[in-house]
């Protein structure tokens, strides 16, 4: 077994994750804590690739990222069948894990706190910096895990945007593939248990932030108890 | 202190505006000077908004702000202002605290501050606050007793001008909360804070105001030094807020030199005379220190000759200071008596004894609006 794959598979899902976590924040801060016209349809799409078939993703990030797009032509990128075409990918169809954990984790922040903050003198960013993003912390990093480990798994709009070429952009997923395809069943065996192991350790990461930082008995604060009844 | 009225202490603050929300409209004037000033209503009146729109965390739709001169807000003629909230100086204390949860009691304290000068500052305002044993606690490990001392302690620490207070001691028990209320004007007089206190109980407007404002429906009803506000409350409104019993509307028979006469019900009494057109409806009270239970056997004095009427003891209760008795007047409207601990001792009221009352003419209130 060629150690391309991982190596090339962990490239694509850090540089996904980064990207999910640039557009995913800033889109989990704003339908968290802002009402604004089209919030819904802003969430539906953010969404869709939960519920998209992955070839049908496959498919728009194709003509995003396709010659004649205006993305393309305007930034002179040619990605496509690139590892940056699947990261991409990764990114698209891992970020709607990350921005409904992180919203809801943001959204769970009482906003007395940042009232709070704020009139002990503290600016939007700093309420953002130390009040909110470290009191929503585990939720948005439970959310980045989940994305990440959904990232590293992607293999349908992968293979659409950024092919199957062996060496360039055949990640572990797409490499199980061709394995089985060819009926080299050992490599198979092993890529398949590393991938089983990897989502593993991410689910034991995710249970990890997701678990209260504080015994159970520990209360909420009051406020936020009224709030949820 | 010397109180006389609402110019009684020259003002730090000053507040006139108005806010409209989602079918509630709030209307706001208040001078507050270095004082404790308690805000008093029923919940709904509007309190926390017009904290809220003071500390600068909503917008008013018209009026202005001014603090020590510096004007924080104004939307009425004039160029617009709107100073945010972090360049306000006024200190807020949060009904439920507000507390940072992720932060120790010293960081929390230490939130406004900066560098080690802040963390020793901090560090003092604790001892003050005697917390300096619980400085690496999180506020989930502290009583609410010892959460509410952090929470003001964070206030002060940024050094406000004016010191608001939602609620602030309504979930502790009686002695804390006594307690506190004799720290919290203690730092008042040595900070030379103005200090907006909310409640809705009147318990703690007696414990710690110099002055009350009453707020009822998004309104203040009456500005004044409390003990007048109760006496002389300047509304039904007012008096109802004030928990005044038996407060009853009726209608005016006619003017008379020597009283008003009314018609509640069916039961015609005089109050002291007073300028109002037969016909009226009006609101009026009587305090229940005000209703005497009459002696079948005893002549009658000048002061409890008028306003007679029969009725039937229907409840009983002990209070501070006497009793509390519940009488069905013959017009079917209840009245509360409160008398003294030994008064009437040889009449031994009992529930249902029928008995003879007499509503003291001077003490009928009567408000021509209601």
């Amino acid at each position: 077994m060629s150690w391309h794959p991982l190596l090339l598979s962990l490239q694509v899902t850090a540089a996904a994750t980064a990207l999910m976590l640039a557009v995913g924040l800033p889109l989990a801060l704003l339908l968290a804590r802002r009402r604004f016209r089209g919030a819904t349809l802003v969430e539906a799409l953010v969404n869709l690739p939960l519920v998209l078939p992955p070839t049908v993703v496959g498919y728009y990030l194709l003509l995003a990222l396709g010659r004649g797009s205006p993305v393309v032509e305007l930034l002179g990128w040619r990605v496509l069948f690139t590892w940056v075409a699947a990261a991409i990918a990764s990114a698209v169809v891992g970020l709607p894990l990350l921005v409904q954990s992180a919203r809801a984790a943001i959204a769970g922040v009482d906003p007395a706190l940042e009232n709070a903050a704020r009139t002990l003198g503290s600016s939007e960013p700093a309420v953002l910096w130390r009040v909110t993003l470290p009191l929503a912390r585990r939720g948005i990093l439970a959310g980045l895990v989940l994305a990440a480990a959904r990232a590293l798994g992607e293999f349908g709009a992968t293979l659409m945007v950024a092919g199957n070429i062996p060496g360039r952009t055949q990640t572990l997923p797409l490499a199980i593939y061709d394995a089985v395809q060819n009926r080299d069943y050992a490599a198979a065996n092993r890529m398949v248990l590393l991938m089983t192991a990897l989502a593993f350790l991410s689910l034991w990461a995710v249970r990890q932030f997701e678990r209260p930082r504080r015994p159970a008995s520990a209360r909420v604060s009051p406020g936020e108890e009224q709030r949820r009844t | 202190m010397t109180t006389s009225g609402q110019e009684s202490v020259s003002p730090r603050l000053m507040a006139d505006f108005m806010l409209q929300r989602e079918g509630f409209r709030l209307h706001v004037q208040l001078a507050v000077g270095v004082e404790v000033l308690v805000l008093f209503g029923p919940s709904g009146s509007g309190k926390t908004t017009t904290l809220n729109a003071i500390a600068g965390l909503i917008t008013p739709e018209r009026g202005q702000i001014v603090l020590d001169g510096r004007i924080l807000f104004r939307r009425d003629g004039g160029s617009p202002i709107n100073v945010p909230a972090r360049q306000r100086r006024i200190g807020y204390v949060f009904q439920h605290y507000a507390l940072f949860p992720h932060l120790t009691a010293l960081q929390n304290v230490a939130f406004p501050l900066r560098g080690a000068a802040g963390q020793a500052q901090a560090r003092a305002l604790l001892e003050r606050m005697n917390l300096a044993h619980l400085a690496d606690r999180y506020p989930h490990e502290l009583s609410g007793g010892q959460q509410q001392r952090v929470a003001i302690a964070r206030a002060l620490a940024a050094r406000p001008a004016v010191l608001l207070l939602d609620e602030p001691f309504s979930a502790l028990d009686a002695g804390m909360r006594q307690h506190l209320q004799i720290e919290l004007a203690a730092w008042q007089q040595e900070l030379g804070l103005a200090v907006i206190y909310v409640t809705h109980r009147l318990e703690d407007a007696f414990a710690l105001g110099q002055r009350l404002a009453v707020m009822r429906d998004g309104r203040v009803e009456q500005v004044g030094p409390i003990e007048q506000v109760f006496r002389y409350p300047a509304s039904a409104q007012v008096a109802q807020a004030m928990g005044i019993p038996n407060i009853f509307r009726a209608r005016v028979i006619a003017a008379r030199a020597d009283g008003l006469v009314l018609d509640w019900d069916g039961l015609e009494l005089i109050a002291g005379p007073q300028d109002i057109a037969a016909g009226t409806i009006v609101t009026a009270y009587v305090r229940p220190e005000d209703v005497k239970v009459l002696y079948p056997d005893r002549p009658l004095v000048d002061a409890i000759r008028y306003n007679q009427a029969a009725g039937q003891i229907v409840a009983g209760r002990l209070v501070p200071g006497g009793r509390v008795l519940r009488v069905r007047l013959s017009n079917g409207h209840e009245i509360e008596v409160h008398h003294g601990p030994y008064t009437y001792a040889r009449l031994n009221l009992q529930v249902g004894d029928v008995v003879q009352l007499s509503l003291r003419r001077e003490a009928l209130v009567v408000f021509a609006r209601s």
